[in-house]
């Protein structure tokens, strides 16, 4: 169980401090920590959250199968310390737990306020406690037995829940937003709930594949017309008012009932799932507000797409559940296993990949992903992928619009255009990331930021009048993309083919890249606006723009010299060897690569979508040059560059500390300043409250005295408070004057007043080092271990205290930004 | 909320499991024009559709492109046939129906109750802060307030604990605060989701 080595540091302290005082319990206590499931017997014996500390965080089940032979151990070397305590407590029916209540009733104790960050270990040590409780009581009764068993399979059921959920809310956006974007062209009247392809389902339209009878326009239900310059002005007009009534309707619901819908929502989940807490983020109203938002916003025909939001949408479920199972609701880093597997669902059903949606949780959002956790992450992305297929939203029988279906060939010598790809993708992406920050630093401190409404609406306006005379910008981002996959056959009818044996008609060439233009710099502008907005799709659309081209570049040259050495004789029968829609995924994967720097999980989503294993590799190729490109120009993925912005505490465990400080030049309090500390038997009622009043750290080091200085433990504020005013309801009277005692407490003096004890809420295994630790060192255990706080001690003795706050500003400090944009604790 | 949705959907779909007007399968084959086999020099570049309605199985151009236009083809069947792109597809209409009426539904009823704390709200605040004397005034919101750990019991003293239209306007109470607090966060001071 000996997994730290500060744990032996700590509990020598521990007992060292506890010498002069308790010469006959804190044997008794230091043993307390491995032998927790024998104090199970005694009801009234209780010993606090933090006795299974020791495990490390990453075996979960591992130490229930060593119990039985870790009891025997300690039934053999402890038989003393067993019998002795066995004997105190019969003797003596421990008068100091029965007059105050047990911990776990004072509500709240455990959790966190608002923008906290949390422990990780103490949250771990908890969670063990409760199974070992379950699992002690297993054999007592039948209920008992049930309850067990409903606890080992309790995250199981939950995954499967958010995974039903999921697939479901994701269905309903998908058929929903298909159906809003169409109403901005015409209506379906004999079936108004019908979107366009949908209406024209099953008319036989022999000649004309793009007009149908049923479908009708705007113009034809108002003009009876169809052609000219009337009804193409009549059309214009409708699709700016849909898309102005959309875009309002998405940027007052957010702003009314939940602001904090907006935004893609990657980087605050990335944020939240490393340890912090942002209340009410994954709540019931942003659910509800991002997904109608999201299905107005993308239906606005704004530059955004819907799957980067699914992520969160899939969070929200996850956090909504967990709270169905006490044992996830109730315990902030067990809720984190939940959020990791729906992230994973999210990206399944955003993308119909299941695989890639493990893989993204696992490469990009995830902090903490243990085995268990990946498999759970597996199972939700299975279920959430498999109801978003039998609700089949496309009709196309595949979770995504633009599934394409590939598997011709490629040639070797492609490789090299696809690493140019890759290269290009890098460049747009770092383009794109500098250009979305300079927006988004300017929208937060400019006057800009106090029209967030005014803001889409121009936004809105002005991609509605530059995209509807482009067909490639009228049509939706996902149907373009679409488009662009797709190899030209006699399926498609599209201009975008139209070019093979007449190069003088490149009309089409020159519209993608005016919308690519267009797209570029609307979707700069886009990101980051109060709407759901998502950045997957459009940056996707952007690459397979630039794929597109390129493919259709190297079909050229492949038509008019089919005989270079090059193509090695692969196109000298004149038929397409060179496939411009496979260029075009290999673009989008770069462009997406760029702007996100994913890799793994990319290159698996990719080709998931395109159903072809053959690509592996180009793909692969193109994700990995992109990265390179990429990194070299800036460091950051525009995810990390948003924390980044936004101040978030996220302790990014890819990066590396370099610089050689030390643990005192970090530490609080600096020089001159006095540290805040609690005595563990001295201080009454009064002056705790009053250290309260003074002060606004988030926890207090308890000590043993104010001379000695030695380390007894470590309490949270709020927990403190809590118990405070806990007591305050229950003993009546001038309990102010009280002692606050945080021992097992026999041999307090005596005092007029009951004491108040509050040993339960006292951490007594608190990390900590010493004053010439590396901050190398530091930051590794605050990455690795998740801690909230580290206790500096110097010859024994408590000399401060070290935060994630102080470590994030320290890093700050050191990178030259500014060390107060670091923003909660 | 979701009791609504739920009869609704339920409602939904047992008044629509007998009508449909709309096929939900279909076998389409996307043909060439048929100049292009027969060696007319024409430019006409438009592609043939044929829906119907047949088994997955005779999905093909044999069971569907044939019988329409076979006597067309002058026994060039061979060469035309490999051209076309035949596509069995499904899909479920009654599900589509339902999802777009409740997001319909959902999207009004959002508007609704954004009109009513828009429009009609204050004057009943205000209203009712001249009856109550303004005990009820602005709150400087704190973090104690929006405790949701805190049981709800303890709250408030047990006499209104019967009364559940007072618990809705708690809890209702409650979630405004969260909301002025998220807005504040994120329109005034700028501090997240930039």
């Amino acid at each position: 169980m000996e997994k730290f080595p500060l744990k032996g540091t700590s509990s020598v302290l521990f007992s060292k401090a506890n010498a002069s005082t308790l010469m006959n319990y804190n044997s008794v206590d230091a043993k307390r920590a491995d032998g927790v499931e024998r104090n199970m017997d005694n009801p009234n014996y209780n010993p606090g959250p933090r006795s299974g500390r020791g495990a490390s965080m990453s075996s979960d089940e591992e130490t229930i199968e060593d119990k039985p032979l870790s009891s025997m151990r300690q039934q053999e070397s402890n038989s003393a310390y067993y019998e002795r305590e066995r004997a105190i407590n019969i003797d003596d029916p421990c008068p100091q737990y029965t007059d105050y209540v047990d911990s776990e009733d004072i509500p709240g104790i455990g959790q966190y306020d608002d923008f906290h960050t949390i422990d990780w270990q103490r949250d771990i040590a908890r969670d063990r406690m409760h199974h070992r409780y379950i699992l002690k009581k297993k054999y007592d009764s039948m209920w008992d037995l049930i309850k067990g068993a409903h606890d080992a399979w309790s995250g199981w059921l939950c995954v499967l829940f958010v995974g039903i959920f999921t697939g479901a809310v994701a269905g309903a956006i998908d058929i929903g937003a298909t159906w809003m974007t169409d109403l901005k062209f015409g209506i379906c009247p004999a079936a108004f709930w019908l979107n366009k392809e949908q209406c024209c389902w099953s008319e036989e339209t022999s000649f004309d594949g793009d007009n149908c009878t049923q479908w009708r326009t705007w113009p034809e239900i108002f003009g009876r017309s169809k052609k000219g310059v009337g009804p193409y002005i009549l059309s214009y007009l409708f699709y700016i008012v849909w898309a102005l009534l959309f875009a309002s309707l998405s940027a007052s619901l957010v702003r009314m009932f939940a602001p904090y819908a907006c935004g893609s929502g990657i980087p605050e989940i990335k944020t939240i799932l490393s340890g912090f807490i942002i209340r009410s983020y994954l709540g019931k109203w942003t659910l509800i507000i991002k997904s109608v938002g999201l299905i107005l916003s993308v239906s606005a025909g704004l530059n955004l797409g819907k799957e980067g939001p699914m992520v969160h949408i899939a969070c929200c479920i996850g956090n909504i559940f967990s709270y169905l199972f006490p044992k996830y609701g109730r315990n902030e880093a067990k809720k984190r296993e939940i959020l990791s597997a729906a992230a994973a669902a999210g990206v399944s059903v955003a993308f119909g990949a299941p695989i890639g949606g493990v893989l993204f949780s696992l490469e990009e959002v995830s902090y903490y992903f243990p085995l268990k956790t990946l498999w759970r992450s597996f199972f939700c992305a299975l279920v959430a992928a498999f109801v978003l297929g039998s609700i089949n939203p496309f009709g196309n029988k595949h979770s995504v619009l633009f599934f394409v279906e590939y598997n011709k060939p490629w040639i070797f010598f492609e490789l090299i255009p696809f690493i140019f790809l890759g290269i290009i993708g890098g460049v747009i992406g770092t383009l794109f990331i500098r250009a979305n920050l300079r927006w988004c630093r300017y929208r937060k401190s400019s006057k800009l930021g106090q029209y967030p409404v005014t803001e889409v609406l121009i936004v809105t306006v002005l991609t509605a009048v530059i995209a509807f005379p482009n067909p490639y910008t009228q049509m939706s981002t996902s149907k373009l993309i679409y488009l662009l996959f797709r190899k030209c056959g006699v399926a498609e009818t599209d201009m975008i083919c139209d070019y093979q044996r007449n190069f003088t008609d490149v009309n089409s060439v020159y519209l993608l890249i005016l919308a690519f233009i267009v797209k570029f710099v609307m979707t700069i502008f886009t990101f980051g606006m109060k709407v759901p907005c998502g950045l997957f799709i459009p940056s996707l659309c952007l690459g397979a723009i630039v794929g597109r081209i390129v493919g259709i570049g190297m079909e050229q040259l492949a038509h008019h010299y089919p005989h270079i050495w090059m193509f090695s004789d692969e196109c000298s029968t004149g038929e397409d060897c060179i496939t411009p829609g496979l260029y075009a995924i290999v673009g989008a994967a770069a462009v997406l690569g760029g702007v996100t720097r994913m890799t793994v999980s990319l290159v698996v989503i990719m080709f998931e979508l395109t159903g072809g294993v053959r690509y592996i590799v180009p793909l692969m190729a193109a994700a990995m040059a992109s990265k390179w490109v990429g990194d070299a120009l800036g460091k950051q993925g525009i995810y990390d560059a948003h924390i980044n912005l936004n101040g978030y505490p996220f302790l990014d465990s890819k990066d590396e500390f370099q610089h050689t400080t030390l643990a005192a030049d970090v530490m609080q309090p600096k020089r001159n300043e006095t540290l805040h500390v609690l005595t563990q038997d001295s201080m009454t009622v009064e002056d705790v409250e009053n250290l309260l009043k003074e002060t606004e750290h988030n926890g207090f080091p308890v000590i043993v005295s104010q001379e000695s200085q030695y380390l007894v433990g470590f309490v949270l504020r709020r927990d403190l408070n809590l118990a405070l005013s806990n007591a305050k309801r229950l003993l009546e009277g001038n309990y102010r004057q009280s002692l606050v005692i945080f021992t097992s407490g026999t041999n307090v003096q005596n005092h007029p007043y009951p004491p108040l004890k509050l040993k339960k809420i006292l951490d007594m295994a608190p990390i900590t080092i010493t004053d010439q630790t590396p901050m190398e060192t530091v930051v590794d255990m605050f990455r690795k271990l998740g801690l909230r706080q580290v206790l500096v001690t110097h010859n024994g003795r408590l000399l401060g205290v070290i935060t994630k706050k102080d470590v994030l500003r320290h890093v700050k400090q050191l990178d030259d930004e500014d060390p107060n944009s670091v923003l909660f604790n | 909320m979701w009791k609504l949705i739920c009869t609704v959907l339920l409602m939904l779909y047992f008044t629509q499991c007998q009508a449909d007007s709309y096929d939900d399968k279909r076998c389409k084959c996307i043909c060439p024009n048929i100049d292009s086999v027969l060696n007319n020099t024409s430019s006409d570049k438009r592609v043939l559709n044929f829906v119907t309605n047949v088994s997955a199985d005779k999905c093909d151009c044999d069971g569907v492109v044939l019988p329409k236009i076979g006597d067309k083809l002058q026994g060039k069947e061979q060469i035309y046939c490999p051209r076309c792109d035949c596509k069995y597809e499904n899909r479920n209409t009654t599900i589509i129906k339902i999802v777009v009426i409740i997001v319909i539904w959902v999207i009004s009823l959002l508007v609704i109750y954004m009109l009513f704390l828009i429009c009609l709200e204050p004057f009943l605040n205000k209203r009712l802060h001249k009856a109550t004397g303004g005990v009820g005034g602005y709150q400087e919101h704190n973090n104690e307030e929006d405790d949701t750990s805190v049981a709800p019991g303890m709250s408030h003293p047990m006499g209104v604990r019967g009364n559940v239209l007072n618990r809705v306007g708690l809890q209702q109470d409650k979630w405004k605060r969260q909301v002025r607090e998220q807005r504040r966060n994120i329109y005034d001071r700028h501090t997240m989701l930039n």
